[in-house]
């Protein structure tokens, strides 16, 4: 039994950190555009829904030959919303849980695959890594290894690393944050992940470096 | 009390495999130049009434019953049907085609179908009595529903897509055009994908 139906991906925004004049999701690392090491992890899931906005037809064009089946979900206002609008409009007609997964990063296959075997169908959980980017948004976790509070400056070993697995309508259509909207369902429990976002020249460079160690077989995502 | 949703499906492209217009057009020998005319249509460049009328008269040579054959024999996107079937009071195929030759499809797929009417003698075509107007028909839809959704892939679906909640483009049987896509909510290549995200709009 699979522990999700449906997963979302953000990929609408510019990435304009970064500095690329492509979306970020089809920025190429280790010979393949981001969101094919994405992709690759949710083979297994039904109902996969990309939110596409800058360069959309890139995007479509590109995940339609790898996800034939996928689901675009146009955000045409993409330059002047937040990431928490995208995962609204991809969700707001959902009435069971579903996976969010930034379109910018990159993730250890095998800690993600730890999940899709142990996780209890549709239980929510909220993905942390340890404290590495430049701007983290700190999670506090408590000893029951439950994510208490999100914050800027309290800080702590932990991140919010951009995957969760959330209720329905949860997720507003706002200009706020996701992690904010999370807030909402906090305490909940804290799942831990080797991750790497990629928003600016220096995390490219780090997720290059490490990209043959995060478990992806290359020849077979092509 | 109203249901909550309503579907309103193109047919041709969106629920058939193949274009049917085409496919009858092989008959007369005119398969390339239907395609050509029909492609034309989808994308806008001839409005659609004195196009149907058009094509209706090159293949107004096939007799009814022949026809009807033939269209019968046009395959269908099988989880979308299956789809239909199972909310058949919830969905509506509206087509610009003609009500006499979609009539064995319509039996197939089994929910109430919005057509253009045929012009018949006997067993010959004579022309189209009566076109509709897809924008419309989801206007006298919608006032039993709570919001409608739209799935269609060309030029005369933007009059739905005006009128929809929510507006899905699809391209399983060729690219749905651009002006349609820059309406849409929801783009899918796939039936799979179509299905999955019907489902969630129950």
């Amino acid at each position: 039994m699979l522990p999700f139906r449906h997963a979302i991906i953000s990929a609408a925004g510019f990435g304009s950190r970064l500095g690329m004049n492509s979306p970020k999701c089809l920025v190429q690392i280790g010979g393949y555009a981001l969101i094919d090491y994405q992709l690759d992890l949710l083979q297994d899931i039904p109902d996969v829904r990309i939110v596409v906005g800058f360069k959309e037809e890139d995007v479509i064009n590109h995940v339609r030959q790898k996800r034939p089946d996928a689901v675009f979900v146009r955000n045409p206002q993409f330059h002047c919303t937040s990431n928490s609008h995208s995962v609204w409009l991809a969700s707001r007609h959902m009435k069971e849980p579903f996976l969010i997964l930034d379109g910018d990063l990159l993730i250890k296959k095998s800690d993600f695959q730890t999940i899709m075997i142990t996780e209890q169908s549709n239980k929510t959980w909220i993905g942390i890594t340890s404290c590495k980017s430049e701007e983290p948004v700190y999670a506090t976790v408590n000893e029951k290894n439950q994510i208490t509070n999100f914050s800027f400056t309290d800080a702590t070993a932990w991140e919010w690393c951009g995957i969760a697995l959330v209720p329905p309508n949860i997720i507003g259509s706002n200009q706020k944050y996701v992690f904010e909207e999370l807030k909402k369902i906090l305490p909940t429990a804290a799942e831990k992940f080797t991750v790497y976002e990629i928003d600016t020249p220096r995390d490219y460079a780090i997720a290059s470096d490490h990209i043959s160690n995060l478990g992806y077989s290359l020849g077979s995502i092509g | 009390m109203p249901l909550e949703t309503a579907f309103c499906f193109d047919l041709d492209g969106t629920l058939t495999k193949q274009e049917i217009l085409p496919l009858l057009a092989k008959e007369v020998g005119l398969a390339e130049e239907m395609s050509a005319l029909t492609m034309a249509t989808m994308q806008g460049v001839l409005p659609f009434q004195q196009s149907f009328r058009l094509r209706v008269r090159l293949l107004s040579e096939i007799s009814l019953k022949r026809a009807q054959e033939i269209v019968a024999t046009v395959p269908l996107y099988a989880l979308t049907s299956d789809f239909i079937r199972a909310h058949s009071k919830q969905c509506f195929v509206i087509t610009g085609n003609l009500d006499v030759w979609v009539s064995g499809l319509m039996e197939r797929i089994a929910c109430p179908a919005i057509t253009a009417k045929a012009e018949i003698e006997g067993d010959c075509l004579r022309g189209v009595s009566h076109f509709i107007d897809k924008g419309e028909a989801v206007r006298k839809i919608k006032k039993d529903f709570e919001k409608v959704v739209i799935i269609g892939d060309g030029m005369n679906d933007v009059p739905m897509f005006e009128q929809g909640d929510v507006k899905i483009a699809f391209g399983g049987t060729h690219p749905p055009i651009d002006t349609l896509i820059k309406m849409a909510d929801y783009v899918t290549y796939h039936e799979r994908g179509l299905c999955c995200l019907l489902d969630t709009l129950l």
